[in-house]
């Protein structure tokens, strides 16, 4: 547990706060490059800022004119923005279907050469959804390995070979085991974390009873990402961005490194669960996030559906808006969030002491 | 009956999931009836990273909460962390904080006093 003003700390991003600052320094991901359709002027939200896409000559992002009461993810018509030209501007580039954008001051750092950006475009595919809360408590999930023996359990397994673009439904590595049962038999992980100069390394290793050892790499790429695998074939690479201190979009990128990535299949598995033009997901809090006691006693630990977005979802929601870290009670399963935590301290630190 | 309050009736929890949300003083609770047919009423949220109670699975007579497994009896105590290393001890020192209730002629009544005022949950949303 930490005291009220360091959560506030770690939590707050706007312009001016010592975690926005860190944040600030790398590029983050703004919009979907399917939004660029909605017309010359694309309005983004990002880190408490009010911001509009412009397209013309060259691509940037602006300041709009916000009214203080408008939603978190306010998405006016194009014809209906006004750009502030008081307001800064911001550079942007387009990568791995998505528009990336840096708000920090000077010149943006080079981008960086992660597998997601060094792939070929056939081989990508990004995709967004809404969470309403602090974005560091959707990251915290992330670097938690263990909590996909729970909240992801299904009490039964499906047939991998019907788990195409879905995570944790392949087999694990080499063997004929469904994920689902070795997360299921094995949840009590032994967690390593290795500080490096992307961020941390987590290493979950299940020992098995047969003397074999799954490992299971989470990449925590500094300040607001991670890279996982989802199957055999596909990687997730994925931001938690804040739109603002209560509400934060997650970024996903696929990558394959086998076969090009089935785009359509993938929008639709998505779309289906998603409703625009904000990407918020149709499960959410207001219809209990479709809860049905019924599944959680037969069929899956939460009892909402087979989505696992969803299940991090109702996770990281259910904490309030910020999470009250001052109640919290960290295990040992939650080494890496402790880690985590230390690297943002130091650099909002060294952000500060100007080092 | 002084300090206690109404918080529902015992009908409210004649379902096959005998759990129910409460907000008492500003504070979310949730209550539940474990196997043995006694009540738990208990902060809403899981005192490890805060997940919601509410959603909890009622099974071996209490409450799990489906982040991480902890398992909660229904004074609170918390009995059972199947995510932390084998033999490890520190669930016993994690509890959830229990208000009294007690359940007369269909009703259930809960006490405003120090229990209550210890519990984190704020009510934070409309």
């Amino acid at each position: 547990m930490i005291s009220a003003s360091l959560n506030d700390r770690m939590t707050r991003i706007g312009p001016g706060t010592p975690a926005g600052a860190v944040l600030r320094q790398y590029w983050q991901p703004a919009a979907l490059i399917d939004e660029l359709d909605h017309g010359p002027l694309v309005p983004v939200n990002l880190m408490g800022e009010r911001l509009v896409l412009v397209q013309g000559d060259t691509l940037h992002l602006a300041t709009r004119v916000a009214s203080a009461d408008e939603a978190p993810t306010h998405y006016p018509a194009s014809e209906d923005i006004q750009i502030d030209p008081t307001g800064p501007t911001y550079p942007v580039d387009l990568r791995a279907g998505a528009v990336w954008a840096y708000l920090g001051a000077g010149n943006p750092p080079p981008f960086p050469m992660f597998d997601c950006f060094r792939a070929p475009e056939s081989h990508v595919f990004a995709f967004k959804g809404l969470w309403e809360c602090n974005w560091l408590q959707a990251l915290e999930i992330g670097i938690d390995p263990a909590h996909a023996s729970f909240l992801h359990r299904f009490l039964e397994d499906e047939d991998p070979s019907d788990s195409y673009g879905k995570q944790f439904r392949d087999k694990a590595g080499s063997t004929e085991i469904p994920m689902t049962k070795l997360l299921r038999d094995y949840p009590r992980p032994d967690i390593r974390v290795d500080e490096t100069d992307y961020g941390l390394k987590i290493t979950a290793l299940r020992h098995m009873d047969d003397g074999r050892t799954h490992v299971r790499v989470t990449n925590q790429i500094f300040p607001d990402a991670i890279c996982i695998p989802m199957s055999r074939e596909m990687t997730i690479t994925q931001w938690h961005v804040p739109v603002d201190d209560t509400t934060c979009y997650w970024f996903t990128v696929f990558t394959s490194f086998d076969k090009p990535v089935n785009k359509p299949l993938m929008r639709e598995q998505r779309l289906k669960e998603h409703r625009l033009p904000d990407y918020a997901p149709k499960k959410n809090r207001a219809n209990d996030y479709h809860y049905d006691p019924d599944e959680q006693a037969r069929l899956t630990y939460t009892g909402m559906g087979l989505d696992i977005n969803v299940h991090d979802q109702w996770a990281v929601e259910g904490m309030g808006p910020v999470q009250d870290r001052t109640q919290e009670h960290l295990g040992r399963s939650d080494v890496a969030i402790i880690r985590y935590r230390r690297m943002l301290r130091r650099a909002m630190d060294a952000l500060e002491t100007g080092g | 009956m002084e300090n206690w309050v109404r918080i529902a009736a015992s009908a409210d929890l004649d379902r096959p999931r005998p759990l129910i949300p409460v907000t008492l003083a500003g504070k979310r609770l949730v209550l539940f009836r474990d196997e043995t047919g006694a009540l738990g009423l208990i902060g809403r949220n899981c005192p490890h990273r805060g997940a919601d109670l509410c959603y909890g699975r009622l099974e071996n007579n209490g409450l799990r909460c489906p982040f991480h497994g902890w398992h909660f009896d229904r004074t609170g105590q918390c009995v059972e962390q199947p995510a932390e290393p084998e033999g490890s001890k520190m669930h016993e020192q994690i509890r959830v904080p229990m208000i009294p209730v007690r359940e007369t002629n269909g009703e259930i009544y809960a006490q405003i006093g120090a229990a209550l005022a210890q519990t984190g949950s704020e009510e934070a949303r409309p």
